[in-house]
């Protein structure tokens, strides 16, 4: 019957591999939104444990990584994530791929930080009092404990972005993606968060338009128009993009890059 | 309306949540009994009281009244216009003593202790088989995201001033009906990448 609700989540069962390497495998994917193709034809594997990805506004970063966490789902080809097909893993996603947003305004749902970050405790099913418990707990381990009470309106840029980061870590997923999380950021608030990034034990996968941050990585996708322009090192890519960037702003104004 | 949490540990944000919202009911209905408006002049000074144990910032809240006397200045006028102003003052000081006294829950109760204490309230969905958080969380969302709409609001209106020089236009409602549609959007995705309104838990 339409309005009876079906049982959820009690019975599901796990599909998903944690320890799967490559953790993201994608064959021939592509996503259109309305009659706009965002991806098309990618095929490649993800195992390194940090992975860049660069373009240009409108090149399919974003909807890119919103696939690896379910947010978005192929409708050509097969994308298998961490060993499941990703349209049969998406309810039990969450769990293991955390996702950061550009804009922490968007992502905080709760009012202090401390009910922000036990929220994925209470999602994972620990008890609230519990939750609430190993939250300041959580925030203490990482230096955060005077955080713990405050509103999260009140709090600056940098410290929400990092509230951000930390609830989603608190649901201790395999891998971490993050959606250019440095954009709201000063430059030392941008440096901070991405120091604090580097000392994590997860995968991460990062969309920036801030190339510095990419350098240490294992390995950059360079995209463009839905498609994978260039894939590799990031002494081989980060240049590359570089070069081209310098390529097309100095011929004429293309409105179409614009 | 609906303030932000304010930080601290007063004797009031220790009264368990469900204990204040009960109150605040309790009150509201008696009000509602009473129609003389020199019994409401009693009960503002009790809740300006209570404002003030809070300190600075708790008498700063009162300031929240501001923007409703437009609003009070029309159900007055009403009232005059059809010959019953003392009834008029009557319902203007009730709706002051409520919306003041509903504000000081709001300002002195957790977000997660206010959800825990409205749950209960849901629980007869759970006999039909629906999610009891769902509808707790959505008073959550829009406890959150309330004072956001009106930052998104102003921001829209700075936009509109710096190139008009006027500060308010109808026109800026249906931007501020796209960018709050927006909004949710982000948000619903944010809150679908940690697991959802139902959770993840197996149990």
């Amino acid at each position: 019957m339409a309005f009876w609700p079906k049982k959820k989540n009690h019975d599901r069962n796990r599909i998903c591999d944690p320890a799967a390497i490559p953790y993201a495998e994608f064959h021939g994917v592509g996503l259109s939104i309305g009659s706009r193709k965002v991806l098309s034809g990618l095929t490649l594997s993800l195992k390194e444990d940090r992975v860049g990805v660069i373009g240009l506004n409108g090149s399919g970063k974003s909807t890119f990584v919103r696939m690896l966490n379910g947010l978005r789902q192929p409708d050509c080809g097969s994308l298998k994530l961490f060993g499941a097909l990703a349209e049969a893993a998406a309810p039990e996603l969450p769990r293991h791929v955390g996702f950061v947003f550009q804009n922490p305004d968007h992502q905080a749902i709760f009012p202090t930080v401390e009910e922000e970050i036990a929220f994925g405790l209470t999602q994972l099913g620990v008890a609230r009092d519990e939750s609430r418990k190993r939250a300041l707990d959580f925030l203490t381990q990482h230096n955060c404990e005077a955080l713990a009470p405050l509103p999260i309106a009140e709090l600056s840029e940098g410290q929400k972005q990092l509230v951000c980061i930390l609830s989603v870590l608190v649901m201790e997923p395999r891998l971490l993606v993050l959606d250019e999380p440095m954009t709201s950021l000063d430059a030392l608030a941008s440096r901070r968060i991405g120091d604090k990034l580097r000392s994590l034990p997860q995968k991460i996968v990062m969309v920036s338009h801030d190339l510095s941050h990419l350098e240490g990585f294992d390995r950059v996708l360079w995209l463009e128009d839905g498609g994978i322009r260039m894939d590799g090192a990031p002494f081989e890519v980060l240049p590359a993009f570089r070069a081209d960037i310098d390529r097309r702003s100095g011929v004429k104004l293309e409105l179409a890059a614009l | 309306m609906i303030s932000m949490y304010l930080t601290g540990n007063s004797w009031l944000h220790r009264t368990p949540a469900g204990l204040k919202l009960l109150l605040v009911a309790v009150a509201s209905l008696l009000l509602f009994q009473v129609t003389s408006p020199w019994v409401f002049l009693p009960c503002l000074t009790v809740v300006v009281g209570l404002y003030a144990t809070l300190g600075r910032e708790g008498l700063a809240q009162l300031k929240l009244l501001r923007g409703l006397t437009v609003f009070f200045g029309i159900l007055l006028l009403l009232h005059w216009v059809s010959g019953t102003l003392l009834e008029g003052f009557a319902v203007i000081l009730r709706l002051i003593v409520l919306v003041l006294a509903a504000n000081l829950v709001s300002v002195t109760t957790r977000m997660d202790d206010m959800l825990e204490a409205v749950m209960p309230l849901f629980k007869p969905l759970e006999w039909f088989g629906y999610s009891a958080r769902k509808p707790a969380l959505g008073v959550a969302l829009v406890l959150r995201f309330a004072p956001h709409m009106m930052q998104i609001f102003s921001r829209l209106r700075e936009a509109y001033q710096s190139r008009s020089g006027s500060r308010n236009s109808w026109r800026l409602l249906p931007p501020l009906a796209i960018q709050c549609l927006r909004m949710s959007d982000n948000v619903a995705d944010a809150l679908r990448a940690r697991g959802g309104s139902e959770g993840l838990s197996d149990r």
